[in-house]
């Protein structure tokens, strides 16, 4: 199956627009990785559960949760993951990067 | 292994895009994978030399690093020239070159590209 990863680098406030991830995605399988400010998705339970319902998979940099003094706070649906395991979903698990 | 392209956009200080760049290449070569990194817009300042951000993370030193270790570290020419960037101010090692002729090659020889861009 293909499969797409999209990286999301902004805030719940300042993206909304998971329709789009929605849409480029289409039937394929649908991995989000959250950085930056982007981690705070899974604290704001609407546009949490609505990016729960787009991917099949979510994955938040432990780094930038950790930076903003919410560490191991992701909760149930979303994957904290370091640098090195990035890089493999980047280079080995998913077929396509596309930042948004 | 494979290589790795990442395309930044975003300037050195605005916000962590250039951060996550650096990290992301550490990374990718502590895996063994090849990096290459092209920066246009703001993403130039990737390249300059002589940053000195005070106590935020120093970007330019960590270039440094990752073309000592072998990544390839360009920026477009164009852009440099319109931001008062004249060549012989890039860091060592690093390169001055252009979107036509660098960016396409770095996207046709790489396995995956990331962009980081607002």
């Amino acid at each position: 199956m293909p499969s797409k990863l999209f990286i999301l680098l902004k805030s719940p406030q300042e993206y909304r627009s998971l329709d789009v991830i929605a849409a480029l995605g289409g039937e394929d399988r649908i991995g989000v990785l959250l950085f930056q400010d982007a981690v705070l998705f899974p604290l704001q339970e609407g546009m949490r559960d609505e990016l729960l319902k787009v991917a099949d998979e979510v994955y938040v940099m432990s780094d930038d949760l950790e930076a903003r003094g919410f560490k191991g706070r992701s909760g149930p649906g979303f994957r904290e993951i370091d640098y090195p395991e990035a890089v493999d979903l980047i280079m080995d698990e998913y077929d396509l990067t596309i930042t948004v | 292994m494979g290589t790795l392209m990442i395309q930044v956009r975003s300037g050195t200080m605005m916000n962590m895009d250039t951060n996550v760049a650096v990290k992301l290449a550490a990374a990718a070569m502590d895996k063994g994978h090849a990096v290459r990194i092209f920066g246009y817009g703001e993403g130039v300042m990737l390249v300059k030399d002589g940053q000195d951000p005070r106590r935020f993370p120093n970007v330019g030193a960590a270039v440094s690093e990752l073309v000592a270790r072998g990544a390839e570290v360009t920026v477009c020419t164009t852009c440099t020239t319109a931001r008062g960037i004249e060549r012989g101010e890039e860091i060592e090692g690093t390169t001055i070159g252009s979107i036509t002729n660098d960016l396409s090659r770095f996207i046709s020889e790489s396995d995956r590209m990331v962009t980081l861009a607002r």
